[in-house]
């Protein structure tokens, strides 16, 4: 009867992904670091960026590390709430601006990435 | 009746800020104040790129507000909450799932240490451009 009293599951599963979602990030994050300042350029013009992103491989790296950042970092933040002795009006409130926040942020940041165009420039010289 | 002694919610940080505090409970805090730094600036940051999707025009002209040694000296201090989130970060993966809890003092010891190392590493890497040039004109 007191098993599911207060939630609807143990947590377990956010427990653990959260330590996955942090290793691919720690990984993932040095790597950003290093790419967006190994020359002034490379992370600062849209030059360097457009022709990054010719590569799909580039941008579903990028869609990856918005989407786990965004969720190991709401996550994060929950888990900081989740110490404390909330109300549950004030934690159904949390949780939803958490998601609604999360997801709106991600969706932008996805449509970012892939509103980006592709310019074709490689391909149509070698066509020719 | 016997007075219950309630708990003070005015002096609630007082009270938290009066615990002991050890290399574990130091991690903690700063992972927690780190990781809201980051999620912050993961915000910052979407709202940041956005103006790739309107072109070239639109994203040089807002970046050229926030590119020079002023916002690259933020990044680079950015730069030390990620290690800190990182390195700390691993170390818990490590108590949790490597026996961690045996070593995790030297083990925080041995983070701020490559910490330091890393936080430098980038910064060359990060202002090799002026530090190639400021030697060119000397």
């Amino acid at each position: 009867m007191y098993k599911h009293q207060n939630s609807r599951s143990s947590g377990s599963f956010s427990w653990v992904f959260q330590r996955i979602t942090g290793i691919i990030l720690v990984v993932v994050m040095i790597g950003h670091y290093i790419l967006m300042h190994y020359t002034p350029e490379s992370g600062h013009t849209y030059d360097a960026v457009l022709a990054r992103m010719q590569s799909n491989w580039y941008r579903v790296l990028d869609l990856t590390f918005v989407i786990l950042g965004m969720y190991h970092g709401l996550n994060g933040i929950w888990g900081i709430f989740r110490d404390y002795k909330l109300k549950s009006w004030q934690t159904i409130s949390l949780v939803g601006v958490l998601i609604v926040a999360g997801l709106a942020f991600t969706l932008w940041g996805v449509k970012t990435i892939l509103d980006i165009p592709y310019v074709n420039t490689v391909t149509s010289t070698i066509a020719k | 009746m016997a007075e219950i002694k309630k708990f003070d919610q005015r002096s609630w940080v007082k009270t938290n800020l009066n615990y002991k505090k050890d290399t574990g409970s130091k991690a903690w805090i700063l992972h927690r104040l780190t990781g809201i730094a980051l999620i912050a600036y993961l915000f910052m940051h979407i709202f940041s790129v956005s103006s790739l999707a309107q072109g070239r025009a639109a994203f040089d002209n807002f970046m050229h507000h926030y590119t020079g040694p002023f916002f690259m000296a933020l990044e680079w201090f950015l730069f030390a909450f990620v290690l800190f989130h990182s390195l700390n970060g691993v170390r818990i993966v490590l108590v949790d799932w490597a026996d961690g809890a045996k070593y995790h003092k030297q083990l925080y010891r041995f983070s701020v240490v490559i910490g330091i190392v890393l936080f430098f590493a980038m910064g060359y890497i990060m202002f090799s451009h002026e530090i190639h040039k400021l030697f060119a004109t000397l």
